[in-house]
């Protein structure tokens, strides 16, 4: 097995941690931080092609750079939106939200 | 000479059209005043029949056939159209002047209905509807009419139906003459698929019939005319579908009278008279008719002597003339059959217009609760013995010319017809002397303030009785020996003399015709009219024959017993196959989508993790289904 | 299935191996705690052993911007969020055993799948060499090639800010104030700190 694929696989890893995460935690807060998890799972994806792929260049990483940003975008946005939420229902727990049902 | 008048001949179904179509959209609220427009329209009718009747008796005057496209269906047109010729002339005055009447009589008769309006309606649309069917130049808009009159009369028998026996003797008639239509229908079909262009107006079936061309088989046209002939059973009301016309009975008199004498029953002669030519094609099917015709005129006759409702009397006489004419058009005169229909429609409505002025004296239709009303209400009591003399066929009333008519008919067809027929004159005289002995003379046999009150009728009734009665003495006079005009008129213009039906006048005829109706009025007198006469004598000497003649020959019965209670079991057994099959089918399906409706709330159960979940699921799934493909 | 491995004990696969074991016990380790806060400090732990092994893949400004923002930002603002909310019923994390054992089975599935593609697919040769100045190439690619993407980044960010604020305004009063109401003072803090680290 190259480096290569040590590294996919240790994202691969990394990234159902995280959607076991997702799927099983009850707090919203772990929620979105395994969904960080899951993100940073293809981040390391990305950069270990920018230097294993055929062409070895920094377009991997500079893309990584935006999945980065765009990812701490939306752990501030769901916090807001869990602190919003807070308030309503005086709990962050995910299963206590089924706004979807009604 | 101008025919004008013919021209806008389609006016006069548009009269009472027009008036039907103001009080329905009027409403309730109309009250009387609906009830004068309709007159009124019954009245401009009747002055247009009576301008274009006029304008036929000139002797060229032209058959005007005006007649509008219809539908168009591909290559198929059908037409809307009328014809004006000397029998629609004839009947359209008629049937005018009766509307007429019955209006007039009606405006006092139903006036504490509050449904009066509504009445007048159906009266207008029911005179509407006969007009259209009269005037009517092909099958297809007569059929279209003929409905129309079908409904109306199931309108106008079920008027009040609060009274459950009304509302049974509506649904009656509307299904006892459907069963006649279908035939009717059938036969304007098969005439459709036959004749050459579709054509289905008289005139195209006058030139196939009478041009001995190849077009139809002998069996199609005899299968046909019969088919026909059914039609004319159920809306005239002859053995075997008769049954409705005497529960008809439970409509407003005036409406019996309208049913009786100018729309109802009048279609299926006319239909008859009308589509003669195809009948004359056929041999066969016209000994049917005749036959029929005569075996209805004695049955119905029979069960006339035993009615106790005086309304039912009239029903059955009516029963057994319509059997008389469909004798005479069963002989071949057509001309015959017409003028009997012609006298009997005024003979007709005024002995129910009459009758009906006594029940509203007396509020009640037994004959055996009646009974010395003559010297309460004279005028009524006159203008109904000048109609039951008529009716009885006593020279010199019109009655008596026409059934003289239809009796020579019936003689040249068959003499044993023509017993047939003079045993029914005896037995017609003899249940109209019943009817009027029992009614106008003798002592009253019902409760003494009933009779104390009964008085005559208002004018509006009775007027309607004097010129009926002026019109029954005279109507009669248009076709004597001496005056024989009549036949060839009725034929038509272009006609020539070999068509003028039975025209001759036979000696033993009229000795036949007189001897009978006066032996009838005189056993009638002796049994009923005489001091002291019981109303149950003949019951008391005959009494198994009475019960069964009270009892119509059980026909009801049979009818009850071989197709109500069949159907009736059938419909229970598909009531309950409806409730467990189809309902059940109907049931299955709404649970099972309930059930589904309830797995998938209880899936939706709005946990985002869940939905997650089957979304990894579905992922997973796809993914293995996709790639996987390669290794299977 | 390891069975035609063939590496070599360099010093970069021993720093990897170290790196990636770091990494999978700190996701282990964040998934069982009970805590709230430690499973947030065991994730920050995560996060850097991943900014270690960005390092060891010759991406030395990701690695700083991982450490930065994930480290400390997110979890920072992640553990701002728990102090800001209650959490009196973390012993019942384990009521869902039926939703544990199907998400564990998805996840061990989804990655039975992602391994074997791993496995199975043949990766090429790689040429070419990176950049030695890391920082430099990249910053010289961000304001050239992908200037467009990264204004709209920064838009993005901002629009992502403004709505965070919005969000988590504290709503007029009378509006609905049935939820109990945490201290919320301080709560724009952490977001505008938050975006001023971001590019």
């Amino acid at each position: 097995m190259t480096m290569l694929g040590s590294y996919l696989t240790l994202a691969a890893v990394l990234f159902c941690l995280g959607l076991y995460g997702v799927l099983t935690k009850r707090n919203a807060i772990i929620v979105l931080l395994s969904i960080e998890l899951m993100l940073s799972a293809v981040n390391l994806n990305l950069v270990a092609f920018a230097k294993y792929g055929i062409n070895a260049s920094l377009r991997g990483q500079v893309f990584s750079l935006f999945t980065m940003t765009v990812a701490a975008a939306e752990a501030a946005v769901g916090i807001a939106v869990l602190i919003s939420l807070y308030r309503r229902r005086a709990t962050v727990n995910v299963d206590e939200f089924n706004e979807l049902r009604r | 000479m101008d025919i004008v008048f013919s021209q806008v001949a389609w006016l006069a179904p548009l009269f009472p059209l027009t008036a039907f179509a103001v009080l329905t959209a009027m409403g309730r609220g109309l009250g009387k005043a609906g009830a004068i427009v309709a007159t009124a329209a019954s009245l401009l009718s009747f002055v247009l029949a009576l301008l274009i009747a006029a304008e036929r008796l000139g002797d060229s005057a032209e058959d005007y056939t005006g007649r509008i496209e219809w539908l168009r269906a591909g290559g198929v047109v059908l037409h809307a159209g009328y014809e004006v010729t000397n029998l629609t002339a004839l009947m359209l005055v008629i049937v005018t002047l009766v509307a007429l009447l019955v209006n007039v009589y009606s405006l006092s008769y139903m006036k504490d209905d509050e449904r009066i309006s509504v009445f007048f309606a159906y009266v207008a649309l029911f005179t509407a509807s006969m007009l259209g069917l009269v005037l009517a130049d092909n099958l297809l808009t007569l059929y279209v009419c003929w409905e129309l009159v079908g409904v109306c009369s199931f309108l106008l028998i079920g008027f009040w139906f609060r009274k459950p026996e009304a509302r049974a003797a509506a649904k009656k008639a509307f299904v006892v003459t459907r069963i006649g239509d279908l035939g009717l229908l059938i036969a304007i079909l098969l005439l459709y698929w036959n004749m050459p262009n579709h054509a289905l107006d008289y005139t195209s079936l006058y030139n196939v019939f009478h041009s001995q061309s190849e077009a139809l088989s002998d069996s199609l046209t005899t299968l046909i005319a019969l088919l026909i002939f059914l039609g004319a059973v159920g809306k005239s009301g002859q053995f075997p579908l008769h049954v409705w016309l005497p529960d008809a009975m439970e409509g407003p008199t005036p409406i019996s009278a309208l049913i009786h004498a100018a729309t109802m029953v009048a279609a299926g002669v006319y239909l008859v008279a009308r589509t003669f030519d195809v009948f004359e094609a056929s041999p066969n099917a016209l000994t049917v008719v005749a036959l029929v015709g005569a075996f209805t005129a004695i049955f119905a006759a029979a069960i006339g002597l035993a009615q106790n409702d005086i309304k039912r009397v009239l029903a059955y006489s009516t029963v057994s003339q319509l059997g008389y004419m469909m004798l005479a058009l069963g002989s071949g005169a057509a001309a015959a059959a017409m003028f009997h229909l012609f006298t009997h429609a005024f003979f007709k409505a005024l002995l129910f217009l009459a009758a009906g002025s006594v029940i509203h004296a007396v509020h009640t239709q037994d004959i055996r609760e009646m009974g010395g009303l003559g010297r309460r209400m004279k005028l009524t009591a006159w203008t109904f013995g000048i109609g039951a003399l008529a009716l009885s066929g006593v020279p010199p009333l019109s009655g008596f010319w026409s059934k003289d008519a239809v009796l020579a008919a019936a003689l040249e067809k068959s003499p044993w017809l023509f017993a047939v027929a003079v045993v029914t004159a005896l037995f017609t005289a003899l249940y109209m002397a019943r009817l009027f002995f029992l009614v106008f003379t003798g002592s009253s046999r019902g409760e003494a303030v009933v009779y104390v009150h009964a008085k005559e009728s208002p004018a509006a009734m009775t007027v309607p009785l004097v010129i009926l009665a002026v019109l029954t003495v005279a109507a009669g006079f248009v076709w004597t020996p001496w005056n024989e005009w009549l036949p060839g008129w009725l034929a038509g213009s272009g006609a020539g003399e070999e068509e003028a039906g039975a025209g001759g006048w036979n000696g033993v005829v009229v000795a036949a015709s007189v001897a009978a109706s006066l032996l009838g009025l005189l056993l009638g007198w002796l049994v009923y009219g005489r001091k002291g006469a019981a109303v149950s004598a003949a019951a008391a000497k005959a009494p198994g024959l009475v019960r069964i003649l009270e009892r119509k020959f059980y026909i009801d019965e049979l009818y009850d017993i071989a197709f109500v209670r069949p159907l009736a079991v059938l419909g229970r057994a598909l009531h309950v196959f409806d409730e467990v099959v189809v309902d059940g089918a109907v049931r299955l399906v709404g649970r099972s989508v309930q059930a589904a409706g309830k797995l998938n709330t209880r899936l939706l159960s709005g946990q985002l993790q869940t939905y997650g979940l089957a979304a990894l699921a579905g992922a997973v799934i796809l993914i293995v289904a996709i790639a996987g493909r390669r290794f299977w | 299935m390891f069975n035609n491995v063939n590496i070599e004990f360099t010093g970069e696969f021993f720093a990897f191996f170290l790196l990636a074991v770091c990494a999978i016990v700190g996701a282990v380790l964040a998934i069982n705690f009970a805590k709230v806060v430690h499973m947030a400090v065991s994730l920050a732990f995560t996060f850097v052993s991943l900014a270690g092994l960005y390092v060891l893949l010759q991406a030395e400004f990701v690695a700083f911007v991982q450490v930065l923002l994930y480290v400390g930002a997110v979890t920072i603002l992640m553990i701002f969020g728990i102090m800001m909310t209650k959490h009196q019923s973390e012993g019942s994390e384990t009521g869902r055993p039926l939703l544990e054992t199907l998400a564990a089975i998805g996840c061990l599935c989804l990655f039975g799948i992602l391994f074997y593609a791993i496995r199975s697919a043949s990766f090429p040769v790689p040429t070419g060499e990176l950049p030695a100045d890391n920082t430099m190439a990249i910053g010289k690619l961000l304001y050239s090639s992908y200037a467009i993407p990264f204004e709209l980044v920064s838009v993005l960010l901002t629009v992502a800010f403004i709505g965070a604020v919005a969000l988590a305004k504290r709503e007029p009063e009378g509006g609905n104030g049935e939820g109990a109401e945490p201290a919320a003072e301080n709560k724009p803090a952490p977001l505008s700190g938050e975006e001023g680290k971001t590019p």
